[in-house]
């Protein structure tokens, strides 16, 4: 060992080298997880907070029902059973419809969400986006609609709307209820037929006291994707205890989408690994099998001396262990602090007006957070650590090799 | 002690081929080799002494021929095997002293006892004293770098000797070294040869050292032309 370390000082220069051939990547890699872990999580956080939840409870789709989902009528039992079980940070019951609005000689094919007011604020942000009158309170008959769909019926705060409900499984109820706000949508679409009625509201257009279509379900302390044991934690817990013929749909159900980005992203990062560990590797291999050849004569010495083949090839996978294990460290130290840098700036901040915007209209902030993985960080050096012990294999197995003879004379 | 030799070759011979091109080194050596013997093997260069004690000391193997070392065949022995044989019954001295850089002294001394692996107190300890006994303890902690040509191939004696080898093989020793260190390095290992047995074998043309060697076998075309006891 301490011969080891008497090498690496005698060439400085090369060993800085491969010391930074080790280095790089790994704080490279430290710091692209740190990134593509803030766009998952940013992902994740818009898809559970505007839409989703955590986890819902629906009733089991037996049937085809095109855009509606089921109807349950014992959300009640559902709330019961969350309340028993730890980790519930937050729950509520929505009843989602597919409707018609209509007024006068126009009308349009809307989606109705029927919300406890009180409730809602963790999963939706369309309170926050009133820009006319006021959202909903508990108990009150109205409806907050998108600013697109006011200007296709020409309405405004205070005038009625006629909803025609039209799920599947109830007949069609009819109601007239006020408009009591209307809200900026970040996307044209959702302004145009997403509208907000309390619960009560929507259960009497499905004539029914007891409807609902999902209960909602947000865990304690879940801050990405990679939080799932927790989320699945607390669904294991309703095993058993939820009334027959419903069932759990987490994120990943709910939001395929985003699954599908993150599977996206993991072979990304992979191939970035290898491309790096790849040339990481290769100048490894490089430096250590120049500094073989630059060592014939010395090899040569030792083996004369009496060393055994394994004896030679230990002395090179120590040199190269130690280069390989301390750029490996500093690489993740270094990769940490940039990130820990980039964080004492305030993150990195969304490129383009229109982005930015649309993160604040869902709630986020237009900047992405880098987040630190220690996982990802330790199982990123311990791979460099390990390719580059990999790639040292060949010099040192080519030294074990050397014929004494030939190589003392290799100089002389 | 017996009176087997120590090292025995039978019709040694070794031909280098390099592009076709055949080159006989040594054409049929019968030698025998016995404890304690201060033998020097003389010649012209190109005459083969430099291929024989490589051969003597299982670095090279031989075209054909055999050598025996304590009665075992070098032939029939692995790389691994021929390396062990020369960590324990072999001590090499080369011509340009050939120590290792990034060790001190000390270590160089102490580095054939590590490859046996000796415990470390017990291996520091022997290298202190054969370094105190051929002169040069003061230079212990340092490198080679920092001593003279004449100190560095004291510690390179030092090194083959500690760790008591059947035969000290050593290849032009004395040859880039004035008269006087050279004169010192000759007395030192004669004096290791009748204080402690130590058997030296060397190849050199050198006269200073072949005027006290107590057997001189001359070695001309690959063949031992004469073999004298003095």
């Amino acid at each position: 060992m301490k011969a080891a370390i008497r090498h690496l000082k005698r060439n400085r220069g090369r060993t800085i080298l491969t010391l930074l051939a080790v280095l790089i990547p790994v704080y490279f890699l430290v710091f692209m997880f740190g990134f593509s872990n803030s766009i998952v999580s940013d992902m994740f956080e818009t898809a559970t907070r505007v839409d989703t939840g955590h986890f819902q409870i629906r009733h089991i789709e037996r049937r085809g029902m095109g855009s509606a989902i089921p109807l349950m009528h014992d959300s009640e039992s559902v709330l019961a059973a969350l309340d028993e079980i730890d980790g519930v940070e937050w729950r509520t019951v929505r009843l989602d419809m597919p409707a018609l609005a209509s007024v006068a000689d126009r009308s349009q094919t809307i989606y109705i969400q029927g919300v406890v007011p009180e409730e809602i604020a963790p999963i939706s942000s369309i309170g926050d986006l009133v820009v006319e009158g006021t959202y909903l309170r508990n108990g009150q008959n109205g409806a907050v609609i998108g600013e697109e769909l006011a200007d296709l019926l020409n309405v405004g705060v205070g005038d009625e709307i006629a909803l025609l409900g039209a799920h599947p499984e109830t007949g069609l109820g009819v109601l007239k209820v006020p408009i009591v706000g209307i809200y900026r949508a970040p996307i044209l679409a959702m302004g145009r037929t997403v509208i907000h009625a309390t619960l009560t509201t929507a259960r009497q257009l499905a004539r029914s006291p007891d409807a609902a279509t999902a209960v909602i379900v947000r865990v304690d302390d879940v801050k990405g994707p990679w939080d799932v044991g927790k989320i699945e934690a607390v669904t294991a817990q309703l095993t058993g205890s939820l009334p027959d013929g419903l069932e759990v749909l987490d994120w990943r159900e709910l939001a395929p989408q985003v699954t599908g980005y993150m599977s996206i992203l993991r072979p990304a990062m992979i191939i970035f690994a290898v491309i790096f560990f790849g040339l990481g590797a290769l100048v490894v291999l490089n430096t250590l099998y120049l500094s073989v050849m630059e060592r014939t004569r010395e090899l040569g010495l030792i083996i004369s001396l009496g060393a055994s083949r394994w004896r030679v090839i230990r002395m090179i996978l120590t040199e190269a262990g130690l280069i390989a294990v301390i750029g490996a460290i500093y690489g993740a130290l270094i990769g940490v602090a940039l990130i820990w840098i980039v964080e004492a700036f305030g993150g990195i901040p969304l490129p383009g007006a229109a982005l930015a915007d649309y993160m604040k209209v869902v709630g986020m902030k237009p900047v992405l957070h880098m987040i630190i993985s220690w996982p990802q960080m330790v199982i990123s050096a311990a791979a460099m650590a390990g390719v580059a012990i990999m790639a040292a294999w060949f010099p040192a197995y080519r030294a074990s090799k050397l014929e004494p003879v030939e190589a003392m004379r290799y100089v002389e | 002690m017996s009176n087997s030799p120590l090292i025995q070759t039978l019709d040694l011979e070794k031909t280098y081929i390099t592009e076709a091109v055949e080159t006989p080194a040594l054409r049929g050596v019968d030698l025998e080799l016995h404890r304690s013997e201060f033998t020097a093997v003389a010649g012209p260069s190109g005459s083969g002494k430099s291929t024989l004690l490589h051969l003597l000391g299982g670095l090279d193997r031989p075209t054909s021929g055999e050598i025996f070392l304590e009665g075992v065949a070098l032939s029939g022995l692995s790389k691994d095997q021929l390396a062990r044989l020369r960590m324990t019954n072999i001590g090499f001295v080369f011509q340009a002293y050939n120590l290792i850089p990034v060790l001190t002294v000390l270590e160089n001394t102490a580095f054939v006892l590590e490859l046996q692996g000796i415990v470390r107190a017990e291996r520091i300890k022997r290298a202190r004293k054969i370094l105190a006994e051929l002169g040069i303890e003061q230079y212990a902690d340092q490198y080679p770098n920092r001593i003279s040509g004449g100190e560095q191939q004291r510690v390179a004696v030092a090194r083959a000797v500690v760790a008591e080898p059947a035969i000290v093989l050593a290849d032009e020793p004395t040859a880039n070294l004035d008269t006087a260190t050279s004169h010192e390095l000759i007395e030192l290992m004669r004096r290791l040869n009748e204080e402690k047995g130590a058997t030296f074998f060397f190849a050199t043309h050198d006269s200073r050292l072949l005027d006290r060697v107590s057997r001189l076998l001359t070695l001309e075309d690959g063949r031992i032309t004469q073999d004298q006891c003095r």
